[in-house]
């Protein structure tokens, strides 16, 4: 059987940054994509990343997926780098099962990142199975990656950072954005999103929600209503938006199968998207030789999964001996930035999801 | 408000205004970024230390009107676009605003569109006065309109669909444009007839087959007549435009 010292399951920022991190240690390390390309979610935001220099603030995530790509290249000779490769299971002698190309194959490694990312959450309406309706990472990925419009008229269902961005994106590829509305009296994305969007004159509609998808071969018309304060629909306020279109963005729930399998201690923690291991502060979950980093760890950001990937990188590599003089500055560091990312108020929700989770 | 609409409120906007008197100085950057996120560029990117210095990366910018040259870096390093340079001393009666403007077609420096303020509503036409698209900006283009002085504040963005269809040939022969005809209708020219006497549409070279229809279009659109009950213009010989000497020469067989 083939092994390795670390497998990365997951070729987004996080497990990029940790594979980076490890293989600079020294470590031998494998990367294991399922897409034919590595990059994850970054390889579709074509918007300036928030965030510090440290992070690539003000670069466009795709240039970042190139960027640490390009990092990467420098510990070639430690990386071994896995595309269209799934990784099916994780089994309890620590073996990896994986599909690549139709043909399947087993990985033994001494260590396991799991960067598996995120799926998108669902809503349930009347009729919300006609064709037109998508999640609104999935619309991205038909624009930005296949360059493929999804419609002309959009109306978008949530309006936390991914669904005002969506929108700025749908209007950039000249696709008209009928309007964003979400369930909560409140935006939930970035204000600066929001009145990006809004000077364009897309209304936002608070405390609003999907009554009714129509639509006789697909979408064609949406009924929206109006939600009061207890978040009950009040009728009467009844708005049919005409769309062929319909994007749901109601967020995403961290893709943790995996770790299930293996057994990691799980936790339901809404605050951070849905069920996400226990962990300590380097990343380690419950298992021993098991790390976390990036959405999978609890939804958050590209900027923060850079962060954990590094982190977990650093502490896996450690622990197979891989030593810097600098481990402990190293750590701090990250630890810190993470702290810094996670101090305002938008952070209080994870902070308050973390201390949940964190050993 | 601004967290329901995305609309930031007269109180936000007056709390980041620079003062009437800096205004008359010169161009200064406007910061309209409301909420603690952890986010900082604005601070790192400007070489003049006018943004305060972020002791915790979620701060709000806090901008130093005396320090800014109004240079723009910051523009186009913003990752919400938030921030715009006004530049009030641009002529007597228009001041500048500059515009980040991620989009396609960029408009031509020298048209006119239609300015928006920060609901998206139309509130005045501007001219573009200047579009820089440099390597540094990594695609932020950043678009200058002038303004009528007191618009400064309000303008946010704007709409070229406007001029693209405003300056469109509906009369090649005669050259009359999209624009024209909306003004003409909204003068009150309501009929195929009035039009083409007003304007010569339709008296060219081609007699009006290529702008018949879409007068009608256009006259339909902005009226709410039905285009099978809309009185034709009135067909006279000949069906294409021939020389004088033609008809001097007079008839041969007879
Ligand atoms: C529209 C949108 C806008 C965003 N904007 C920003 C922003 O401005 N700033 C910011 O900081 N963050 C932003 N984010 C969030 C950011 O993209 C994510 O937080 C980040 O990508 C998470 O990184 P990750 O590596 O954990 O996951 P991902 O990027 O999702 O990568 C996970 C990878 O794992 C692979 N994978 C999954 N399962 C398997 C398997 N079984 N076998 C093999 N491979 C597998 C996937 O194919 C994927 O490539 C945005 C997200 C979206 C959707
Ligand atoms: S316009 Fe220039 S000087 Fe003013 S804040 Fe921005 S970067 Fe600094
Ligand atoms: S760079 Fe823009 S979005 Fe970020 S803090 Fe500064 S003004 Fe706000």
């Amino acid at each position: 059987m083939k092994t390795v010292e670390i497998a990365v399951i997951g070729g987004g920022p996080a497990g990029l940054s940790a594979a980076i991190n490890a293989a600079s240690l020294g470590a031998k390390v494998a990367i294991i994509e399922r897409d034919d390309q590595l990059g994850g979610q970054l390889r579709k935001q074509t918007h300036m990343f928030f965030g510090s220099k440290e992070q690539y603030a003000s670069t466009r995530g795709i240039d970042i997926a190139v960027i640490l790509q390009e990092e990467l290249k420098k510990y070639r000779n430690n990386v071994e780098i896995y595309t269209d490769a799934t990784v099916l299971g994780i089994y309890e002698d620590g073996v990896l099962t994986i599909e690549q190309g139709g043909k399947y194959m087993k990985l033994k490694p001494e260590r396991i990142i799991v960067a598996t990312g995120a799926s998108e959450k669902f809503l349930a309406f009347p009729n919300n199975d006609l064709p037109g309706i998508y999640g609104a990472g999935a619309v991205q990925t038909l624009m930005n990656i296949y360059g493929v419009k999804p419609g002309n008229n959009v109306l978008m269902v949530g309006a936390g950072n991914i669904g005002l961005i969506v929108s700025y994106q749908l209007m950039q590829a000249g696709v008209n954005v009928k309007a964003i509305i979400d369930a909560a009296p409140k935006i939930g994305g970035y204000l600066v999103h929001a009145s990006k969007v809004r000077r364009m004159g897309i209304p936002i509609l608070t405390s609003h929600s999907v009554k009714y998808a129509h639509g006789k071969d697909s979408l064609e018309k949406v009924t929206i209503w109006q939600l009061d304060d207890q978040w009950k629909p009040i009728v009467g306020t009844e708005q049919d938006i005409e769309a062929d279109v319909m994007c749901i963005s109601v967020g995403l729930s961290p893709l943790a199968e995996l770790l299930w399998q293996i057994g990691c201690k799980m936790v339901f923690v809404p605050e951070l998207g849905g069920h996400v291991p226990l962990r300590n502060e380097n990343m380690e979950t419950s298992i021993k030789g098991i790390y976390i980093a990036g959405d999978v760890a609890g939804i958050e950001e590209a900027s923060s999964a850079m962060v954990e990937g590094r982190l977990a990188g650093l502490c896996a590599a450690k622990s197979l001996g891989y030593d810097t003089e600098n481990f402990e500055k190293l750590r701090h560091e990250y630890l810190a930035q993470l702290n810094s990312l996670r101090s305002g108020p938008v952070g209080e929700k994870i902070i308050k999801g973390l201390s949940k989770v964190t050993a | 408000m601004l967290e329901r609409t995305g609309i930031p409120t007269k109180a936000e906007i007056e709390s980041i205004t620079p003062s009437d008197e800096r205004r008359r100085k010169g161009p200064v950057a406007v910061i309209e970024c409301f909420q603690k996120i952890p986010c900082n560029p604005c601070y790192t990117s400007c070489k003049f230390g006018a943004i305060r210095e972020f002791k915790d990366i979620n701060e709000r910018p806090v901008l130093d009107f005396d320090k800014c040259t109004g240079c723009g870096i910051c523009v186009v390093n913003c990752p919400g676009l938030a921030i715009f340079i006004i530049d009030e001393t641009y002529s007597d009666t228009e001041a500048l605003v500059k515009i980040p403007y991620e989009f396609v077609p960029l408009p031509y420096e020298g048209i006119f569109v239609t300015a928006l303020n920060r609901e998206g509503k139309p509130i005045c036409r501007a001219k573009v006065v200047k579009v820089q698209n440099a390597k540094f900006q990594d695609k932020t283009p950043v678009v200058s309109l002038a303004v009528p002085k007191e618009y400064s504040m309000e303008v946010r963005f704007f709409n070229i669909d406007d001029y693209f269809s405003d300056s469109t040939y509906i009369c090649r022969c005669e050259e009359l444009t999209l624009g024209e005809l909306r003004e003409l209708i909204r003068m009150g020219y309501r009929t195929l007839d009035e039009i083409k006497r007003i304007s010569r549409a339709g008296m060219g070279p081609c007699q009006g087959r290529t702008c018949r229809q879409l007068i009608m279009q256009e006259l339909a659109k902005a009226t709410g007549q039905k285009m099978e009950e809309m009185p034709m213009t009135t067909f006279r010989p000949p069906v294409k435009a021939i020389k004088l000497g033609a008809l001097t020469g007079g008839v041969d067989n007879e």
